[in-house]
Formats: C-alpha cells, sequence, structure tokens
C-alpha cells in the first residue's frame, strides 16, 4: 500500500514544482482577497445607512419626512407602518441617506424599533414643543428606552432631539427641553432600575450616564444636539418649513 | 350626505381628501379610528362610530392605503358599502404606477386629482340606492282577507273560549279596518256583522257558564283535599322540638377569638418567630428590584417544523399544472386570498383556544389578521403560513405593548413630591389572590423605601384582617423601623368586621395623609360579578375614593371567564360613578402565573378586553415572586407548538 502511494507523491511533487501550479495558486489567493474585500465593502457599506425619526404619536415626523423629501405641506394621520425613502443630503456632494418615518403610536413603536435599530446611523427623535409640558414623562420613557437599547448602545449613531412645532407661541425653547429631559431621565434611571428589565439585555439594566452624578447629555456615548425646528413652517402651509438646523445637522451626518 | 371620504397611505400622508357640505375636519375622527380599531386589532366588521359620525374603512393591504368614510350616525345610507368599494377600485387602477414603481416618493410627489371620479362614482352609488322606490302598501282590496268570506270566520261551538276571545279582538280591528275603507262591498259586510256578533256573545256566554260550573266543581274537589293536608302538618308540628347542639347555648361574643382591634401599636402584637429565609425563597437577588418572567426561547427548533410541515402539503398536490403552481407560489408575488388563509387561521385560532385564550377573542383575533393580510403581496420564498403566524405573532405583540406608561415607582415619587398618599385598590372575583399579591406589591415598594400603609376593606371574609395582621407582622420584621429611620414602614388600618368599606378607605386615606405615608394599598373583599348589590358597593368604594390606581386581579388559570369578569366589573364601575368621565380599571394583576406552563392566553384575553397593560404578575406565595410582564417571551410561549 505503502509503496503504492510512493511513486504518486512523487509524481505529484514534480507537479507542484511546475509553473502552471503556480498561476493556479496566485488566482486562488487573488479570488479570496477579492471576495473578503467586496465582503467587506457591502458589509460597510448596508449596515448603517438609516436615519430614523422617532417620538411620540402627533409629535410631526411624518410631516418633516414629507418636507424633507418633497418641500411641500401634506395633511397627515396617524402612521400605522413605517416610510423610508433616500434623501439626497445636498445637491453638489450627492451622498445619499435613507431616512425612515417610525410610528410612534405606543403599542407599535418598540417593534419598529427593534427592526430598524440596527441600520441606524443617526437618529431624529422628535419633540412636540407645545405639548411638552404635559407629555414630559411619556417622551423620557421613550427616550429611555431608545437609550439603553444594547444595540443603540453599541453602535452610537449620532442623536438629534429636534423641538418641532416652534411656529405655535407657547412652544418651549431647546434648552427648557434639554434641561426638563435631564432632570426625568435622572428620576427615571433610578425608577427603571428598579423595575424589571426585558429579557434581552442579560444582567442588569444598562446603566444611564454615570452613576453619583446627576444626568447629562454629555455623558452618553453618542454625540446629542438640540435644535428647533418647524415642520408646519411660520408662514402656513403654502409657505417653506422653518427646517435649516435639522438641515445642517443632516449633512454633518451623512 | 357624506361628511368626509379620505384615502391616506398606512404610513400617515393623506392621498385625497373629500370635505362634505358642513363637516368637520376629517383628521380627529379618523385618529380615533385608526387608535381604537387597526390598532388594537378589533378589524373584524368593518363599521366603527365615533360621537356623532359612522365610520366605515377599507384596507388595501397591496399598497398600504385606507379608505375611509364617514357620514352621520343618523342617517342610514345603504350606498356606502358599494361606494368604498368601487372607488377603491378605480383608484387603484388609476395610480398604480404611482404606487408599484416610487414607492413612498411616489406618494410624496404625485398629486392625486381623483375629485372629478369621485363625484361621478357618488353620484351613481346615490342614484342606485334611489332606483328602488319605497314599495306601496298593499290596499285591503288586494290582501288576502277581503277574499275571505264572513262566514268562514265565524267558529262553532267545539273551540275553546280564548281562541273566540282572539277572535272577537280581530273582529273589532276588522270592523275599524271596514269602518276606514270606503268601498261599499266592505259596508254591506259590515252591516252582516254586528248580527252575527251579536249570535256570537251569546254562544260565548254560554260557554262562559259551563266553564264556571266545571271551575266550582274542581274547587271542591281541591277543597276536599286541601282539608286532609294541613292536619298531618299540625301533627308534625307538635313532634317538633329544637335541636340542642353540644357546644350550643354561645353566642357571638363567646365564640370570638381575636384580640381586640389595634391600630398601630406595636406592642398588643408580639413578633412572633419568623423565619425570613421562607418567606423571602429566593438568596441572590438586588433588593429591590422587579425581576422579569423567564421563558426560554426555541425560535430556531420551531422554525424547522414549520417548514417542514408547509412543504409536506405542497408536495402532495399531484400534475404537472400542481407542481407548477406551487413553483409559482413560492417564487412569485402571489397576493393572499381569503380561501388561502382560511384553513390556516382555523388552525391558528385553535391553536390560541388551546392555549386558553378566550374563544371569542380568539375569533375576533383571527378576523383581523385576515383583513390585515388580505390582498397583501407574498414575498419571495415565503409560505401562507409563515405570513400569517408573523402578522399574527404581531398582532399579539402589539396588544400586549401597554397603551399608557407603566411606571408605579415613577407615580408614587409624584405624588410625594405634593404631599399626598398614593392610594392603590385591588379588586377581583373571590380567591384570586389579591391580599397574597398586596404583600407582595408592599414589599417591593418598602425595598424601594416608600412607607406603606395597608387598608384592610375587605371586612366580610372570616380571617381578612388577621391575613393582613400577619402579613404587616413579617413585613416589619423584614424590615424594622431602626434600618429606614425610625419610621415604621408598614402598617394596617382596620376596623374589624361588618363596616362598611367605603367608610374605612376613606378614613385610611385621611389617615396615611396626616402621617405622612407614601402609598396606601386598600385591599378589598373577592366578589362575583353578576352579584348587583356587591358591584354596587365596589362602585361607591372606587368612586367616593378616587384612587391613583386601580387594579384588576385576575388569575391566570382563568379561561373565557376572564372576558365576563372584566366587561361586568368595567360595565358596574361605569354605571354607578356619578363623575363625567368614571374611572375605570386601570390594570390588571396577573396572579398564579406559575401554575400554568404555556397556557399564557389569559394575559391576551384580559388585555385585549379592556386595553389596559398588564401591571405586575404573580408568580408564586413567597414575598420575591411579583413579576412585570415581558411581551415577547409570553407571545413566544403562546405561538410555541
Amino acid at each position: 500500500m505503502a509503496g503504492g502511494l510512493e511513486p504518486d507523491l512523487a509524481a505529484l511533487r514534480r507537479e507542484l514544482s511546475g509553473p502552471a501550479v503556480f498561476s493556479v495558486l496566485i488566482a486562488l489567493i487573488a479570488v479570496a482577497v477579492t471576495f473578503l474585500i467586496w465582503r467587506f465593502v457591502q458589509g460597510r457599506r448596508s449596515s448603517r445607512k438609516a436615519v430614523l425619526l422617532l417620538g411620540l404619536c402627533d409629535a410631526g415626523k411624518t410631516l418633516l419626512f414629507a418636507r424633507l423629501l418633497s418641500g411641500r405641506y401634506r395633511d397627515t394621520q396617524t402612521s400605522i407602518t413605517d416610510s423610508s425613502a433616500t434623501y439626497r443630503v445636498s445637491r453638489d456632494k450627492g451622498t445619499n441617506v435613507t431616512l425612515i418615518d417610525l410610528p410612534g403610536h405606543e403599542s407599535l413603536r418598540l417593534q419598529f424599533l427593534e427592526r430598524f435599530k440596527a441600520a441606524a446611523r443617526a437618529i431624529v427623535f422628535v419633540v412636540d414643543s407645545v405639548a411638552f409640558q404635559r407629555e414630559v414623562k411619556d417622551v423620557a420613557e421613550f427616550l429611555y428606552q431608545v437609550l439603553v437599547d444594547g444595540t443603540v448602545l453599541k453602535n452610537a449613531p449620532a442623536l438629534l432631539i429636534a423641538c418641532n412645532k416652534q411656529d405655535v407661541t407657547m412652544a418651549k425653547s431647546a434648552k427648557l427641553i434639554q434641561q426638563q429631559l435631564e432632570k426625568e431621565l435622572n428620576t427615571l434611571r433610578v425608577t427603571r432600575s428598579a423595575a424589571p428589565t426585558s429579557l434581552d439585555s442579560s444582567g442588569g439594566p444598562a446603566q444611564l450616564g454615570k452613576k453619583g452624578k446627576d444626568f447629562d447629555f454629555s455623558q452618553l456615548p453618542m454625540k446629542v444636539e438640540f435644535v428647533e425646528c418647524s415642520a408646519r413652517g411660520s408662514k402656513g402651509e403654502e409657505g417653506d418649513a422653518d427646517l435649516e438646523g435639522l438641515e445642517k445637522w443632516l449633512l454633518k451626518v451623512a | 350626505m357624506l361628511d368626509f371620504f379620505t384615502i391616506f397611505s398606512k404610513g400617515g400622508l393623506v392621498l385625497w381628501c373629500f370635505q362634505g357640505v358642513r363637516g368637520p375636519a376629517a383628521t380627529a375622527p379618523v385618529n380615533a379610528l385608526i387608535r381604537s380599531v387597526l390598532l388594537q386589532e378589533r378589524g373584524g366588521n368593518n363599521s366603527f362610530t365615533h360621537e356623532a359620525l359612522t365610520l366605515k374603512y377599507k384596507l388595501d393591504n397591496q399598497f398600504e392605503l385606507v379608505f375611509v368614510v364617514g357620514f352621520q350616525k343618523i342617517l342610514t345610507l345603504t350606498y356606502v358599502d358599494k361606494l368604498i368599494d368601487d372607488v377603491h377600485k378605480e383608484f387603484r387602477d388609476k395610480y398604480r404606477n404611482e404606487f408599484q414603481q416610487k414607492g413612498a416618493l411616489g406618494l410624496l410627489n404625485g398629486t392625486f386629482d381623483f375629485k372629478d371620479d369621485f363625484m361621478r362614482l357618488l353620484r351613481d352609488a346615490e342614484e342606485s340606492s334611489r332606483v328602488r322606490a319605497p314599495t306601496v302598501m298593499k290596499t285591503f282590496e288586494q290582501s288576502l282577507k277581503s277574499q275571505k268570506t264572513v262566514k268562514c270566520m265565524i267558529e262553532t261551538r267545539g273551540e275553546k273560549p280564548k281562541e273566540k276571545v282572539k277572535n272577537k279582538k280581530n273582529k273589532g280591528s276588522k270592523k275599524e279596518g271596514t269602518e276606514a275603507a270606503a268601498a261599499p262591498s266592505k259596508a254591506s259586510g259590515g252591516d252582516k256583522q254586528p248580527s252575527a256578533a251579536g249570535d256570537k256573545e251569546e254562544l260565548t256566554k254560554d260557554e262562559i257558564l259551563q266553564k264556571n260550573r266545571e271551575e266550582f266543581f274542581r274547587r271542591h274537589m281541591k277543597a276536599g283535599e286541601k282539608s286532609k293536608s294541613p292536619k298531618p302538618d299540625a301533627q308534625k308540628e307538635k313532634g317538633k322540638k329544637p335541636r340542642v347542639w353540644d357546644l350550643g347555648n354561645s353566642n357571638a361574643k363567646v365564640l370570638d377569638y381575636s384580640n381586640s382591634a389595634t391600630n398601630g401599636s406595636a406592642e398588643a402584637c408580639p413578633v412572633e418567630e419568623f423565619d425570613p429565609d421562607m418567606a423571602l425563597g429566593d438568596k441572590n437577588r438586588e433588593p429591590g428590584r422587579l425581576y422579569d418572567l423567564e421563558y426560554e426561547s426555541e425560535d430556531e427548533a420551531e422554525e424547522e417544523k414549520v417548514v417542514q410541515n408547509t412543504s409536506k402539503p405542497s408536495v402532495k398536490k399531484g400534475g404537472l399544472g400542481g407542481m407548477f403552481g406551487m413553483l409559482k407560489g413560492l417564487v412569485g408575488s402571489k397576493s393572499l386570498t381569503r380561501e388561502d388563509m382560511d384553513p390556516v387561521l382555523e388552525k391558528m385560532k385553535d391553536h390560541l383556544i388551546a392555549k386558553n385564550v378566550a374563544a371569542e377573542i380568539a375569533v375576533q383575533l383571527c378576523e383581523s389578521v385576515a383583513k390585515k393580510l388580505e390582498g397583501k403581496v407574498m414575498g419571495t420564498f415565503t409560505t401562507v403560513t409563515s405570513t400569517v403566524k408573523q402578522a399574527l405573532q404581531e398582532a399579539l405583540v402589539q396588544i400586549l405593548q401597554p397603551q399608557r406608561r407603566v411606571d408605579v415607582l415613577r407615580d408614587v415619587m409624584d405624588a410625594q413630591r405634593h404631599r399626598r398618599p398614593y392610594v392603590v385598590t385591588f379588586c377581583g372575583v373571590n380567591g384570586v389572590g389579591k391580599s397574597t399579591n398586596l404583600a407582595k406589591i408592599s414589599f417591593w415598594l418598602i425595598e424601594n423605601g416608600f412607607s406603606v400603609l395597608i387598608a384592610a376593606c375587605d371586612t366580610f371574609r372570616a380571617g381578612a384582617v388577621e391575613q393582613l395582621r400577619t402579613h404587616t407582622r413579617r413585613l416589619n420584621a423584614l424590615h424594622p423601623p431602626e434600618s429606614h429611620g425610625g419610621r415604621t414602614m408598614v402598617q394596617l388600618y382596620e376596623k374589624g368586621y361588618g363596616k362598611d368599606a367605603a367608610g374605612i378607605a376613606m378614613e385610611a386615606i385621611s389617615y396615611a395623609r396626616n402621617q405622612g405615608f407614601d402609598v396606601v394599598l386598600v385591599d378589598t373583599a373577592g366578589r362575583m360579578q353578576d352579584n348587583a348589590p356587591l358591584m354596587t358597593a365596589l362602585a361607591k368604594l372606587i368612586a367616593v375614593n378616587a384612587p391613583d390606581l386601580v387594579l384588576f386581579v385576575g388569575e391566570a388559570l382563568v379561561g373565557n371567564e376572564a372576558v365576563d369578569q372584566l366587561v361586568k366589573f368595567n360595565k358596574a364601575l361605569a354605571d354607578h360613578s356619578m363623575a363625567q368621565t368614571p374611572r375605570l380599571i386601570d390594570g390588571i394583576v396577573l396572579t398564579k402565573f406559575d401554575t400554568i406552563d404555556d397556557k399564557v392566553g389569559a394575559a391576551i384575553s384580559m388585555t385585549y378586553i379592556t386595553s389596559k397593560p398588564i401591571v405586575f404578575v404573580g408568580t408564586g406565595q413567597t414575598y420575591c415572586d411579583l413579576r412585570s410582564l415581558n411581551a415577547k417571551a409570553v407571545v413566544a410561549a403562546l405561538m410555541k407548538a
């Protein structure tokens, strides 16, 4: 048996030393490298290209979506599903982001967040500045749920809190909203860690910010900015929306 | 006639809107429709009333559109259903390109000039309903009665008097009818009738006499019997003697073994030997934390089984046509029809009922899922079963998500800041675990640093007050005042048995306010939902004391009863409340969750009926067995084969 193999092995060794085999080896390596590069590029390209529009019901997400994409005012109803479209960030640069408008209703928001959070490069959290005083606890709870999510903490997408409906005179300023949210999130940290955690985040709830110190948005791993905007626009439905801050931020993030 | 007609996408953009003559803005009622029907999976029937309007809707699942028409509730328009169908078809065909090719951008940028088509369709629909003229009433000549002669309607002697009385009545009405009619033939008939009627009355008198005679004889016979029966009774009564019990002649006072009621004095109740390990059970836990329910998810195994099951029946379809059909169904874009979904939905419904979901709720859920999926285009390599299962799973998760904030600690903190106690009331039927879970919740609150006053408003059940006193003693042993800055963390407020529960609750709340307690937990007696006086008493307690949180305690073992209990409890609370917006059940505590393996359907039934969240889940009888609901885990357990 061993004797039978010996001449075969010798023949093989002779073959391998030939120049034809060399080229075969190079071809194989080239294919492997191309494959790896392709996988790497695709992974990077398709992984996080989305900008999510989150917020409570009636915050103005769908109108904001419509204004950014078409510039016109549209009547809206409560969204039941998500809508997504590619948005050209600026005319000359040509970079695109996918704007995704998620429903804000309580029974749907977490489901859709689960679906799209992995693809998020940036998150726009839309806040109704007029009803903020009344809804501060609900806003803070949703924001808390977004911030302690495992995937969000890992990817740390840029976060913009857009204080919408600034065209109404009773709207609160961004600074006030920031202060109130920080205070509320500070309290929520304590009450939520005493309440149950979801099964996904194993081993205790994620700590928001630094222990011992009062909660501050600068303690978060992601960049957080506050901007005032008005999707309806101060000149009513015919005029343009007041979205400059938002558009500039999108340009920076894209 | 219509108030409005809107067409909007499921993503929220209004594509086209028609405002009626004097109708108000369409957004508010349509939002109410979306929130109460579509998002709560009550999409079984397609109409919905909101204030003065009736809304009818239709979903287009292929292009993700919703068509809604609104009209006044008092009108009954017969053409609305047909109108919606026609508009749906026309709109879809006209703007098919925008939907298919451009997606969301198409919806945003497209102009949907549908007004002329809509007015045409509306006119057609209105005319079609007007074409059928209202039916003209038959005149008397045309009716059957005028054909009959008077003679055939005269009754003969043999028949019973009752029928004769009826006939007299009929004749009376006929007489009026004949007077009203103007034809001469009727007049002659009418002349004949009084004479015939006179004869008839004489006949009936005879009959009456005979009947009376019979009755007289019968009564004589009965009297004889009656006179016999009282005699043996009287003889029996003489023989009766009062029974004497062994321990007899003692009254309530001697039988009362309880110590005199003490409120807040620790000396009267000696601290018993109490083993904290037994009460706490689980040693490795963080104090104050509320853990979650644990379920192992076996998703992969489940998916494999599903794929195998669906591939087998599809292979069995014989013939070339069948093979190609299956391939097309598997690869191409096939839209779901009702017939495709029905067998799968039947199976899912039976599966849900086997998992202890109430039967009518399972039916409604499956109907709503069918409505949501009709006409939807399936993706490649997806089977009907997997699509339906996916949709049902999403619907179940949606139902279990709380519609409002569930954070009791946050609300207690708020109340603390306003220097008033946070009042929680527990209600439910008998034996579901109200007192046990009250003790668990008070333990959890104490661990988080809030002082609790337990109000014993169960003044009926024997031992209720003693049970709560024992719990109070144990909790104080676990958390002695020394470790909380000299403050007794839990105290019992009771007034013994037999008193009015609402009064005790009111006194307890004012006592808590004076003494600075953070939370008041009110324990009520268990009562059946059909017991009207007890339900009134409960409604009075809640209406008078206005608690911050009304928790309905229900056990997870309950099946179809859950629906009845919750509906009747809510109804009682709404009926007996004087306020404009009555206080209804705010949350549900699901108890005895450890006794059911994965038959977790009661959670679905309860949240579906009330649309209120499940705040706590009780999983045992020690103080640490308090969890909160994890929607995904429960749905996974529910969908497991």
